[in-house]
């Protein structure tokens, strides 16, 4: 897909009227970053410091280093010069767009819209009067049309009256005096520039004079279909996460201006005894939490898989959990880990004085202290994160029973297999891809383990008696916003991420070896 | 063609909706200062285009919806255009949010922090010493409490007070012991209130009721508080103690007067007759199985929902008297306002005694200005009868929360709290805590 031809108009020597106007924004675009560099090298502290600016400086590098392509592409007209260019005017697009409406104070102003909508809500019932007239015109005989006519009317009144009501009118003077209001015009005019010249290489017309062909033409269509979801990822993703690499190497409390300390904040990590019980925690929470959220749930996605009646309702009852808020299931559980008033403590006095009944003796109940007990505040931990994974995992495993070639079992069924050799012998062979996935993606939730005990343990400290429900997570939370310590926190993360991506890969490869992944 | 008509349509009608809201790229708003002092009146002159956003942590919806008519009450007096918000969300907390905003240039112009935090925020330049514009408004610090403008008025050179005004506090609250009057009269002990009122409330009568209650027996226990600093620390602040030395440079935990505290805490909990120490004491009070529960007054408003007979004691006299905690949390302003001295005024505004009726008129706050209209307001929130309770405990000359100005709260807070748990909770011997936690916690000053 291209966008509709625009006539062309050629000087004389062949070339569009637009091409000299294209190399000479092309040049300015380049100028223009590579000012912005500069002055963001220089400008120490004048707009933005720390991370933040280096990161900034490392954009506008490559910023740059596209526009030299682009500038090359462009006078060689060949495919890459319109290429390099189109992303270029695309991003100043979307950045200048941005920070114009951000000058504009248009995000802040945002939560105005809800409220504005939310106090005229009721004008929206002529839209929907106008949506169920026109609805019934479909049914009416002869003055179908004249319905419809006063159907979409009605309904465009209803919009009009709604605009109005939210202030259009004053909003739109308003938007107005905030658009040429001191530096927002420029940005407003660079990003209107970028929108021109990126329309322009959108044409056939350009696409013509650079020689591209059916493929690159294809091509450019994708990716300005994946271009929104690129930038998210950019933006929300893949530039905190370099940002955080950059400050995992600085000594910055988040606030003032970061010291880059090299390697010294993960030489660190490894004489602080306080990181180094939260490894050994999450170490032990992965080794006991983890088999007992993968096993049972097969086991349980085994008996949910049967044709007995009822599955249906058990299957919705088994996954609730796993979409119920983590906040309030850990709450609920909090209260059932309390050692005195707690439904987990009465029922272990109940049960123990039921046998002691049946054998005629009278035994002291333990009540343990779930939360306060350093030996055993873990082990409340493991249940709770055991209790929301379970039902998610035997989902998963069900929907790979599901997929397992019956015939396989009809086989078996001749050739006498009972449950127990079917399972064995068939089932689980053939859910190993599931399984690695299943065991792959409980391991990355268990190692980030984080709500539970901060929840649990609340008002006392998250990390438990003793630190016993010290997390490496909470650690790094502790770190960032109660100690100030972000550079460290940023190392406590990528320590974490390196654990969790090891033994990830450990986990994958070991399975591609088996063959298990290709299957 | 009508559909992006309609598009177009509806990206004017939000584009509108939205300038019709904030404009926080205001910065040429005028304004000169008035003086907001004991109630909250119009500056002189010069509200116009001024746009401030202000961002306080409230303790439940209800004080969440009261501060957000207070914003607007206060718009429609100071002329401003205001913008309160709430700080926190499902997603993150409100020191998450704060920092996270700070880090980003996008805090509000006025946001609360906790005393505790003062100094880490003055010290990194992140917040506004206020002085200035107090002087040309005629604030006088007496107007408050002094423990916390002790701390507010502290200069960074000497760590101790002087003329620096790092901003005023929100509100103050101290510790009481929420009493089960139920369960006390069932176990036949003395009623508190009433040993309070004859002046033999102390630690011995304390540890005598805790008894009687337990030993009615099954799930009922005498005491329980929570596992943080505040709880321990108001035991040895009763003996006498205290976490700092006086002027608050170095470790006290070591001193004689910390430890007869702390072993008396540890005595109370090497029995079974109080909630397991690091178990949440509120909940096994609010259903009726705990004789006393120790808490500041934010707890108030859960309590209120409980369906027994309640009310409020003063904590028990140590040796060194009634001590208690004074915790507070000031308003500041954020260093990078566009306007200052608005900021200032709303700060003034915000901390106004009417202001601050309204707010301790929901019953979790106790005003931060020496006011006896605030306090009388405060007074007529009941339950509990004796709200008194509280005030005492501000009259009894309190422990200032505070910073560190020099070291680090935070660090020392994280490397006392575990071991201090693990003393009460009887896995370290006190006198090895006696010897050794002031080097423990040297890092937290520097060491």
């Amino acid at each position: 897909m291209t966008a509709a031809s625009v006539s062309s108009v050629s000087t004389n020597s062949g070339e569009p009227r637009w091409f000299l106007p294209l190399v000479v924004w092309r040049v300015f675009t380049a100028v223009l970053l590579a000012a912005a560099l500069v002055a963001t090298v220089i400008q120490r502290g004048i707009v933005v410091d720390g991370p933040v600016r280096l990161t900034l400086i490392l954009a506008l590098i490559g910023g740059l280093i596209g526009a030299g392509i682009a500038i090359r592409g462009t006078l060689q007209r060949v495919h890459l010069g319109r290429l390099s260019g189109f992303a270029i005017d695309f991003l100043l697009v979307v950045i200048l767009g941005f920070i114009a409406l951000n000058r504009m104070g248009m995000f802040t102003g945002l939560d105005a819209v809800g409220e504005a909508f939310n106090g005229n809500a009721a004008l929206l019932l002529i839209i929907v009067v106008g949506w169920f007239v026109s609805g019934f015109a479909e049914r009416a005989g002869g003055n179908q049309r004249n319905i419809k006519l006063i159907a979409r009317w009605t309904m465009i009144a209803g919009a009009a009256i709604l605009a109005v009501a939210m202030g259009i009118f004053p909003g739109l003077i308003e938007f107005a005096s905030r658009l040429v209001r001191g530096e927002v015009v420029l940005f407003a005019i660079g990003a209107a520039v970028s929108a021109v010249f990126a329309r322009l290489l959108w044409t056939d017309d350009a696409a013509r004079f650079f020689g591209t062909n059916q493929a690159q033409s294809e091509a450019m269509d994708g990716m300005l279909f994946v271009a929104p979801n690129v930038l998210g990822f950019l933006a929300f993703f893949a530039g905190p996460l370099i940002v955080s690499a950059f400050i995992s190497f600085t000594e910055w409390d988040g606030l003032t201006d970061a010291t880059f300390v090299g390697f010294q904040n993960y030489i660190d990590l490894f004489s602080d005894s306080l990181f180094l019980k939260s490894l050994r925690n999450i170490l032990v929470f992965g080794v006991v939490a983890i088999p007992l959220a993968v096993v049972p749930a097969l086991l349980l996605a085994a008996l949910l898989n049967s044709k007995l009646p009822g599955m249906k309702f058990f299957r919705a009852v088994y996954f609730l959990p796993s979409i119920a808020g983590v906040v309030g299931v850990t709450l609920i559980w909090k209260q059932l880990f309390n050692s005195t008033v707690g439904y987990l403590n009465y029922m272990i006095l109940r049960v123990t004085e039921w046998f002691g009944a049946i054998f005629g003796a009278t035994w002291e109940a333990p009540q343990p202290q779930w939360i306060s007990d350093d030996s055993i505040a873990l082990i409340a931990v493991i249940i709770l994160f055991i209790w929301q994974q379970i039902g998610f995992n035997t989902v998963l495993f069900l929907a790979g029973m599901q997929g397992i070639d019956g015939t396989l079992y009809e086989a078996a069924d001749i050739d006498g297999a009972g449950p127990w050799a079917k399972l064995r012998n068939i089932t689980v062979p053939m859910l190993r891809p599931t399984t690695v996935f299943v065991v792959a993606t409980t391991t990355i939730l268990g190692l980030q383990l984080f709500n539970e005990p901060f929840i649990l343990q609340s008002p006392s400290p998250p990390s438990g008696p003793n630190n016993s429900t010290l997390t490496p997570v909470i650690y790094l939370y502790q770190n960032a916003f109660s100690e100030f310590q972000i550079g460290y926190a940023s190392a406590v993360a990528w320590a974490l991420f390196v654990l969790i991506f090891g033994i990830t890969l450990l986990y994958f490869r070991r399975s591609g070896e088996d063959g298990v992944l290709s299957s | 063609m009508k559909k992006k008509l309609i598009l177009l349509f509806a990206v004017l009608a939000l584009i509108a909706a939205a300038c019709g809201g904030d404009d926080d790229s205001s910065d040429d708003g005028a304004t000169t200062t008035a003086a907001p002092a004991t109630t909250t009146e119009a500056p002189a002159s010069g509200g116009d285009d001024v746009a401030l956003r202000w961002m306080t942590r409230p303790d439940n919806p209800e004080e969440a919806a009261v501060y957000g008519e207070i914003s607007d009450q206060l718009a429609a007096s100071l002329g401003y255009d205001l913008t309160y918000e709430p700080g926190s969300n499902e997603g993150a907390g409100y020191q998450q949010t704060l920092l996270t905003n700070l880090s980003a240039g996008t805090a509000p112009d006025v946001f609360w922090i906790p005393g505790t935090e003062i100094a880490d925020f003055a010290k990194r330049d992140v917040i506004l010493d206020l002085r200035q514009f107090a002087d040309a408004t005629g604030h006088n610090d007496a107007d408050f409490y002094e423990g916390p403008m002790a701390q507010l008025t502290t200069e960074i050179a000497t760590g101790q007070p002087g003329n620096a005004l790092w901003g005023l506090p929100r509100d103050v609250s101290t510790f009481g012991l929420y009493v089960n009057l139920d369960l006390i009269a069932e176990a036949g002990v003395a009623n508190p209130l009433e040993l309070e009122a004859a002046g033999e409330w102390d630690i011995a009568a304390f540890n005598e009721v805790v008894d009687g209650v337990a030993a009615l027996g099954g799930e009922i226990k005498g005491y329980g508080q929570s596992a943080w600093w505040g709880p321990y620390g108001a035991w040895m602040n009763n003996a006498g103690g205290g976490f700092f030395t006086d002027d608050r440079t170095a470790c006290a935990l070591d001193s004689d007067a910390s430890i007869a505290g702390l072993t008396a805490l540890r005595d109370l909990y090497s029995g079974d007759a109080v909630i397991p120490y690091g178990e949440d004491p509120e909940t096994p009070f609010r259903a009726g199985t705990v004789g006393m529960f120790q808490n500041g007054r934010w707890a108030t408003p859960g309590i209120r929902t409980v369906d027994f007979n309640w009310d409020v004691v003063g904590l028990p006299s140590g040796s060194a008297g009634p001590g208690n905690w004074l915790f507070w949390g000031a308003y500041v302003v954020n260093a990078n306002t566009a306007d200052p001295e608005a900021a200032w005024n709303l700060v003034a505004a915000l901390t106004a005694a009417d202001i601050q009726a309204q707010i301790s008129g929901l019953g979790a706050n106790i005003p931060s200005r020496v006011s006896q209209d605030a306090l009388d307001a405060f007074l007529t929130f009941t339950p509990p009868a004796n709200n008194q309770a509280f005030l005492d405990g501000l009259a009894n000359d309190p422990t200032t929360e505070g910073p560190l100005w020099a070291g680090s709260w935070p660090e020392f807070v994280t490397l006392m709290d575990s071991e201090i748990q693990a003393v009460v909770t009887g896995s370290r011997d006190i006198a090895d805590f006696q010897a050794n936690i002031c080097s423990e916690t040297s890092a937290a000053f520097g060491g």
